[in-house]
């Protein structure tokens, strides 16, 4: 995997949490606009803790495992594509949970 | 002195809480889905972050004077799941902010 190491991590998040959109109906993927208003404050905030991180040197990135593509203000877009991911998976994460809950309500 | 990340983290968690409790008060705290659903992330993030700081080969490299020097469980460093539940507390209440009257119980609360 190499230089691809960090994404398709990050890939590998987003497949295994795929099926929680469909089997448990999170609904997630289907309301883009929604999730958009819910992951775009989560890029910008912590787009700039980390750009400001990485500038003082509190951690940087092995160079073999990721592709080195950086996006001003040097952030990796890994770290970009990490900030949408994340907080993809735990909405899909809550929204199956809050209908599993409710359907397992529902049956009582 | 508090290292930068766990100072960092501790705060994040901090501004989020005060966010939801004093501001936009979506009531995901008073959620038992919720708390599960943190739960769930903190015991995937065991393989995920396990992997991005597994030592000798970590994908990020953290400078040690920023660290807590806390690392568990594997190589990663405890503060990690404060910062976790920072964003993802954040991202969950910011959709939950945004589905605000799209909610059928909710709706039929307001009416």
């Amino acid at each position: 995997m190499g230089k691809y190491e960090y994404l398709a991590l990050l890939a590998g998040c987003v497949v295994l949490t795929l099926p929680l959109e469909f089997v448990f109906r999170a609904r997630v993927w289907r309301r883009p606009r929604r999730a958009a208003r819910a992951i775009v404050p989560v890029v910008v905030v912590f787009g700039v803790w980390d750009a400001v991180a990485i500038a003082l040197g509190h951690w940087w990135f092995n160079p073999r495992f990721v592709t080195g593509i950086e996006l001003p203000p040097g952030l990796p877009v890994e770290e970009i594509a990490f900030f949408v991911v994340i907080p993809l998976c735990g909405l899909l994460t809550f929204e199956a949970i809050r209908n599993l809950l409710a359907r397992a309500q529902a049956r009582r | 002195m508090v290292p930068a990340y766990p100072l960092g983290s501790v705060l994040a968690a901090v501004v989020v809480v005060c966010l939801e409790i004093l501001w936009v008060r979506t009531g995901i705290f008073r959620q038992r889905a919720y708390w599960l659903s943190m739960l769930v992330v903190f015991a995937f993030m065991v393989p995920v972050d396990g992997w991005m700081s597994k030592v000798p080969n970590p994908i990020v490299v953290y400078d040690p004077d920023v660290l807590s020097g806390v690392r568990f469980p594997i190589d990663i460093p405890l503060e990690e799941f404060v910062y976790a539940f920072a964003m993802v507390t954040f991202a969950i209440l910011l959709w939950e902010r945004a589905g605000r009257g799209s909610h059928p119980a909710l709706a039929a609360r307001r009416t």
